[in-house]
């Protein structure tokens, strides 16, 4: 269903292109924005958004039961700190996919990410992220289009496509002709180094300055804040991501105040604070906030939840057909469990993936094989993005 | 001056002290093996830190502060509330537990990090440190888990420093023995279902652990069991599965922490003397009884025997001599080590039963440990600590020290995970890193040259062949000390090992 609308679309955006200069005011061809938040150490789903319609929910899950959630439909709610997030999804901008994951079925979260973040069929399968190789398909003019908001250079944002990285500073700045001295040296004798600190001095001119870091979700606010600012900037990036540690939560998930809990309420911020700084842009955005698998159905012996297989992924933004829960819902009898423990995954993570660079990014066929290239065919989910 | 004592110093060790480089040159691979010896006494910073029993109780004193605060307040200590991050301390009536845990423990953390520092910056033994640094960042009990955050200093001490030269199955079993391993990988609470308490849990009453937050109903954890097989000994996708993984659970319940009435020596515990060893408790009671499978093996042993056959095996099998040969040649010699180099230290890891110090022998004697051109990018830390050590001025106070390391993203003893920090090129080489370091390295620089130093000779001095024309020159023609001093430590010479 390569629809008239697609094709409209980009002929649409060809005719601008051939009638406006656009290297004057635009790195990239793309008015979209699209961000990555990676939820690292495996997000319990069923607690983000818990299928309370489903008959064996209660007792598949017996000492997790989580107390005021926010109801979506007959069968799934969200979190109660989720409280942002169910607004988005009122609004129809928030989309949940339940049941989700990627290719990998074994449970080492480093293996997990790995693969969530090369996204090819294995882990270390790559050496290259599938975000930078989606920024590779985007035509611009070789300035960076993605931008990581983290010291590290996450593995998903690693490869040939140019891209910056920024986290908040507590040093003061060095002088002009100090940066330029050493740009020069770099230039003759170290082409990695001089390749990234050029990277480093175009962020620095873009991000913000002031504001440290703040306790609670502060600091996850101006990094999304950050991100807002960078995919704000006229000539500037397309592409963010970023990351949240600290979902592995094997003792005591379930309180009002635990880990879990106020880790959902930092994401549930961050993408108020997402919203709020990309301002009109909104209605351009499309953000998904994936982990590297889900846990446990059951709860473990330390009221907590083991590594598992398939959770849930969330879809925000203006340009997402949100206020739906999509799901194959696998059911949560024992039997219906996969290996007789985890929620059993029915919606493969790149077809998603694959669906929002497809129809809000505007990749092609053979561009989304390079992003994701699988044995198998990987149909890209229609009808996530609006018309 | 020999290149290959240049090598030795930066590639081996934490790099050079002025006058390091020429001191060893007269045989460096001698100069590295000599630091394979176990270490007399703790070096002087970390023998000043705090017990390893105040390391492990720290975090529950400070609950109870905490509770007591509550009550003061007239709050029920079990209702409180973390503030919503617009205001520290907003719905507990002006009491922050974040604020507090900060309060507590920054100055405490910071002041680990300082000894750490210190240590690294001091020591006549560089080569021993960075593979001080190397075990820890292999047996990882990260402090960035809130309940742990103080111990990481405890377990250095105990479980890493004592086993350096030794076997490597002696230090798995200290690990896995330790308070701070069964703490930050959640064992202590893992309990067997058909043990007696897994059976009766009414038994959990008096035995409740009200520091630990022990929970209501018993049962198994099977995280230490699933991170030891993966990134302590075999190693990821080396044939092990799910039922291996519970079958390891199984065995280790009833491997937790000593409590207080019942640990033996008591006097010593009162009086902070008792180390890791010491707090180990294996409780019969908590045990899954019976025998179990471990990757085709049965293992019919009764009680913490059952679980020392395990490790012992662990320790003994190939696929752990090449996870650690790789590990090992990864951090010394080059991300992607070759595959000979690898392949030799497995062997005589196997040969040795795990000896260590033979493992290292071998790594320096390797031809591609001494190969000229650079194959390492320094760690934020290594970063640092090298730099101190080129600059006998600079001693930062614990607070600017941590900053500095925050903002480069490295936090020494907090690692993101139980798989430590990554020890790749990619992860260090990002934009906002690099620029960081150069930050960095120009406030130092600025804080300490003086109109008399020399930036070039330091250069020559501690980089020696290593230092290229390119930036040598630009050292040269700089328009001060301080800009020379930048430049030399942020040059690709001084940054790359």
């Amino acid at each position: 269903m390569l629809s008239r609308r697609n094709a409209l679309r980009i002929l649409g955006a060809s005719a601008a292109a051939t009638a406006l200069p656009r290297a004057a005011f635009a790195a990239a061809e793309t008015d979209k924005r699209f961000v990555v938040i990676l939820l690292r150490g495996a997000m319990d789903g069923l607690s983000a958004a818990p299928a309370i319609g489903d008959p064996d929910f209660e007792s598949a899950r017996n000492g997790l039961a989580i107390d005021g959630t926010l109801k979506l439909n007959a069968t799934f709610a969200l979190h109660p700190n989720l409280a942002n997030m169910k607004s988005l999804y009122d609004a129809g901008e928030l989309a949940v996919v339940h049941a989700c994951a990627t290719p990998y079925r074994d449970r080492s979260h480093f293996d997990g990410q790995n693969l969530l973040e090369n996204g090819s069929e294995k882990p270390f399968g790559l050496d290259t992220g599938w975000l930078n190789r989606a920024l590779g398909q985007i035509p611009g003019t070789g300035k960076p289009l993605g931008v990581a908001l983290n010291s590290h250079m996450p593995l998903m944002m690693r490869g040939p496509a140019s891209v910056t990285s920024w986290a908040p500073s507590l040093l003061p700045s060095p002088d002009a002709d100090t940066v330029q001295r050493l740009a020069m040296l770099y230039g003759e004798t170290d082409p990695g180094l001089a390749k990234t600190f050029a990277a480093a001095q175009g962020a620095n001119g873009v991000a913000m300055g002031g504001a440290a870091a703040g306790g609670g979700y502060q600091a996850f606010v101006q990094l999304m804040t950050a991100a807002a600012k960078f995919l704000s900037t006229p000539d500037g990036e397309r592409i963010a991501m970023v990351e949240i540690g600290g979902w592995d939560t094997h003792v005591n998930q379930a309180g009002p105040y635990s880990p879990l809990s106020t880790n959902l309420r930092t994401l549930d911020h961050g993408l108020a604070a997402l919203k709020q700084g990309l301002g009109p842009l909104w209605k351009n955005t499309a953000a998904i906030a994936v982990s590297e698998f889900g846990r446990t159905v059951a709860m473990n012996g330390t009221q907590g939840t083991d590594h598992g297989t398939a959770g849930a992924v969330f879809l925000a933004g203006g340009a997402i057909k949100g206020g739906r829960v999509i799901a194959d819902w696998p059911g949560l009898k024992p039997s219906d469990l996969y290996q007789a423990r985890d929620l059993k995954p029915t919606t493969d993570f790149r077809a998603v993936a694959t669906g929002i660079l497809r129809d809000h990014m505007g990749l092609k066929g053979n561009q989304l094989a390079a992003v994701f290239p699988s044995t198998t065919p990987i149909k890209p989910m229609g009808g996530l993005i609006r018309a | 001056m020999s290149i290959e004592a240049v090598i030795a110093a930066n590639r081996f060790g934490l790099g050079a002290r002025p006058g390091e480089v020429a001191r060893i040159a007269g045989d460096p691979k001698a100069w590295l093996k000599a630091q394979l010896a176990p270490e007399r006494e703790l070096p002087a910073p970390l023998a000043a830190l705090p017990s390893t029993v105040d390391d492990m109780s720290a975090f529950f004193k400070w609950l109870r502060t905490i509770a007591d605060k509550a009550r003061a307040n007239g709050m029920d200590p079990y209702d409180l509330k973390p503030s919503t991050g617009a205001m520290m301390g907003d719905g507990n009536k002006g009491l922050s537990i974040e604020g507090d845990y900060i309060r507590t423990f920054v100055p405490r953390y910071a002041a680990a990090v300082k000894a750490r520092f210190d240590t690294a910056v001091a020591t006549d033994r560089p080569f021993f440190e960075r593979l001080v640094h190397f075990w820890l960042n292999h047996f990882v009990v990260s402090g960035a888990k809130p309940g742990a955050i103080a111990m990481p200093p405890a377990f250095e001490r105990d479980v890493i420093r004592s086993n350096i030269t030794g076997r490597f199955a002696d230090m798995l079993l200290a690990s896995t023995k330790h308070p701070a391993m069964l703490f930050y990988l959640d064992n202590f609470r893992s309990i067997g279902p058909n043990s007696k308490v897994g059976l009766d849990p009414s038994l959990r009453a008096p035995r409740k652990r009200e520091d630990f937050a022990m929970p209501e109903k018993p049962g198994l954890n099977e995280n230490l069991a699933r991170e030891i097989l993966e990134l302590q000994t075999l190693g990821v996708r080396s044939g092990y599965t799910q039922a291996d993984v519970t079958s390891f659970a199984r065995i280790l319940t009833g491997w937790t922490i000593a409590r207080p009435p019942r640990v033996p020596g008591y006097k010593l515990l009162l009086e902070g003397r008792l180390n890791g060893k010491g707090l180990f408790e294996f409780d019969d009671e908590e045990h899954e009884p019976g025998p179990q499978t471990l990757m085709g093996r049965v293992y019919a042993q009764a009680g913490v025997d059952q679980g020392e056959a395990v490790l012992r095996d662990l320790a003994a099998h190939p696929a752990t001599a090449h996870f650690i040969a790789t590990k090992l040649a990864r951090h010394f010699i080059a991300d992607d080590p070759p595959p000979a180099v690898v392949e030799h230290l497995a062997k005589t890891f196997l040969a040795t039963d795990g000896d260590l110090k033979a493992v290292c022998a071998a790594l320096v004697d390797s031809d591609a440990a001494f190969a000229p051109a650079p194959r390492k990018f320094k760690t934020p830390e290594d970063y640092v600590i090298s730099a101190a050590r080129a600059l006998p001025g600079y001693r930062p106070d614990p607070g600017t020290l941590l900053r500095a390391y925050q903002s480069m993203g490295q936090q020494p003893y907090n690692p993101p995970g139980p798989n430590g920090w990554p020890d790749i090129e990619a992860e260090w080489l990002g934009a906002d890193a690099v620029w960081k370091r150069f930050e960095w390295a120009n406030q130092t620089a600025d804080a300490l040259a003086s109109a008399t130093m020399n930036p070039g000779a330091l250069a020559e001095d501690i980089l020696g062949p290593q230092l290229g024309k390119s930036t040598a020159q630009a050292i040269a023609r700089a328009q001060s000390p301080a800009q020379g001093l930048t430049l030399l430590l942020a040059s690709p010479e001084f940054q790359r090992r």
